[in-house]
């Protein structure tokens, strides 16, 4: 159990989140391979977005524990989690870019942060190789307002990765990127892993993507894990839920469901 | 059966608009502790130091020019009014006392704070709502670094400090701006005004007046970072926090200094007799 135990970087236990009365998670326990990515799945709204705010501790359990080298840390205070932060990166659904910096330091802020580099020569070759490895190097002095969408998530990318974290988390990293840029991105996650070896925990709704990276792919559903493997088992899993989600179908009910509110809309057309 | 629910209900409301306003009273309360010790920490930590800078930029010197007009209008505006009455009673060479003293003790700090409060206060929730709102406070938290210490410290610790200073220019225009109605204009003797004003304001005045700056400045800057901090999601929810901001600073900013106005008049008893001996 113990030597089990120390190949998982980060364990979720029981976790339970609600909002009021919305349960988002329900019971979830999950464990995460040190130098492994994992790829969580699952529809909109399922609380992808939820269960990975917990594991950087932004949102706080309703029941259940988070560890980070089988050390709790979800009753820490937030002084205290500031350094558990600094050893992970998380990028933000939306990026979450400072607007009021340019692109070179928003990707500088958690350098200037947390380490003592003040030299400007040396803060700027931080800042292009970060750019240059979610090519954008030559934006430096852009604002995220000038930038469309798909390049905000790559700078808040960059900005993730800026203080070479152990963990990375991404909050769907490829949505809205062309097919070309989104496989840039892929291989980028693959060659972390590689080189660096660090250990990526990556939200997204592209199977594509999934296949390519996950060394384990996990499918959430309704605030529960519907499926747990690598993408071949996920591929072959007997669920109706996980084989539509990954065939992109959608289901009788739905489409039935569907129907009726079109033909409300057909008889209140011709009244 | 029906009326026994409906009672419960009610009661159901109250019990939760009670605890509502003692969590909001706690959070409230936490943030400005929270803030206090992020701004102690500010000041001896030379990184922050820039940031507090900026905001001083931001905060203090583009509010000059508006605090100087409110200045100058309650000068003359006290002037026009005031001069009718004391004619009446044959002493309008008084004036200068009367508007000089109101000036520097009420109307300058107070008006200029209120001004303060739409022009930073109003600025500050909006920045920080929009920061919320777009999940920038959350990323500066995921980063590890405290979003108080980085965001409110440093506005916090400018508006303490250049409150003061802009209640001195707002004092300075309402001086020169009641000067400028009373003597030019309504033909008052201008030794005469000026030797009752030295002689009917005192140093003690004039300190009251920028000292209320300090707790003025610290009102603006905790309730609007505060305000911003904790606003609602989308447009409506940052401007709901600006309005409520703004009224929130505008009542503090009255309260405090009605109860300043109570302890520096006991301690300006106290004082007293110990000034006279000397
Ligand atoms: N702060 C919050 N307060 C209340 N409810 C919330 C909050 N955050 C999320 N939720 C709810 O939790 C549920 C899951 O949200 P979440 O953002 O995790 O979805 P998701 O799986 O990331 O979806 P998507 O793929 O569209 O990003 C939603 O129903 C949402 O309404
Ligand atoms: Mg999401």
């Amino acid at each position: 159990m113990n030597s089990e135990n120390n190949n998982y970087l980060i364990t979720l236990k029981n976790l339970t989140k609600r909002f009021g009365k919305l349960a988002v998670l329900d019971d979830v326990s999950l464990s995460f391979e040190k130098g492994k990515t994992t790829v969580i799945i699952g529809p909109s709204g399922c609380g992808k977005t939820v269960l990975i705010k917990h594991i950087i501790v932004l949102l706080r359990p309703s029941e259940g524990e988070v560890y980070f080298h089988n050390e709790r840390i979800d009753n820490l205070h937030e002084k205290q989690l500031a350094k558990v932060r600094t050893q992970m990166g998380f990028l933000f659904q939306s990026g979450a870019l400072f607007d009021s910096m340019t692109v070179e330091e928003n990707i500088l802020f958690p350098v200037m942060q947390h380490t003592k580099i003040r030299d400007r020569a040396k803060l700027q070759e931080i800042a292009k190789a970060k750019l240059a490895m979610v090519g954008l190097d030559g934006f430096q002095e852009y604002y995220p307002a000038k930038l469309s969408g798909g390049q905000k998530k790559r700078v808040a990318l960059a900005r993730a990765i800026a203080l070479e974290p152990e963990v990375i988390l991404y909050d769907e990293p490829t949505t809205g990127l062309d097919p070309i840029r989104s496989d840039v991105i892929n291989e980028l996650i693959i060659k972390l892993k590689k080189d660096l070896g660090i250990t990526s925990i990556v939200v997204t709704h592209d199977m594509k993507s999934a296949t390519k990276i996950a060394d384990r792919i996990i499918m959430l559903h309704k605030g529960r894990i519907e499926a747990d493997g690598d993408a071949e088992s996920i591929q072959n899993s007997p669920s109706q839920v996980v084989q539509r989600f990954i065939k992109g179908e959608i289901s009788e009910g739905d489409i039935q469901s569907m129907q009726v509110s079109f033909e409300d809309i057909k008889t209140n057309g011709k009244k | 059966m029906a009326e026994n629910q409906q009672k419960v209900t009610m009661i159901e409301l109250f019990g939760a608009g009670v605890i509502r306003s003692v969590t909001n009273c706690g959070r409230f309360a936490r943030f400005q502790t929270d803030s206090l010790f992020a701004s102690a920490a500010a000041c001896v930590s030379p990184k922050t130091y820039s940031l507090i800078w900026n905001q001083m930029l931001a905060i203090g010197v583009l509010s000059v020019p508006v605090v100087m007009i409110t200045g100058a209008f309650v000068g003359m505006v006290l002037a026009i009014q005031a001069y009718d009455q004391l004619a009446g009673l044959g002493i309008e060479e008084h004036l200068g006392v009367l508007i000089n003293l109101s000036v520097v003790k009420e109307l300058g700090p107070v008006l200029a704070a209120v001004m303060l409060a739409g022009r930073v206060g109003g600025a500050l929730t909006a920045e920080l709502g929009t920061m919320n709102v777009t999940e920038q406070i959350m990323a500066v938290r995921s980063m590890g670094t405290d979003p108080i210490r980085y965001l409110v410290a440093p506005r916090l610790i400018a508006c303490l400090l250049l409150t003061p200073v802009l209640i001195i220019y707002a004092d300075f225009l309402g001086i020169i701006g009641g000067y400028l109605i009373s003597v030019p204009y309504l033909d008052i003797n201008s030794r005469a005004y000026w030797n009752f004003s030295a002689s009917g304001v005192e140093l003690w005045d004039i300190t009251i007046g920028i000292a209320k700056g300090f707790f003025f400045g610290a009102a603006i800057a905790g309730v609007s970072c505060y305000k911003g901090f904790h606003c609602r999601e989308g447009a409506q929810g940052v401007g709901q926090a600006c309005t409520e901001g703004f009224v929130g600073s505008f009542i503090i900013i009255l309260a405090i200094d009605f109860v300043l106005v109570v302890v520096f008049k006991a301690i300006y008893a106290s004082v007293w007799p110990v000034k006279l001996l000397l």
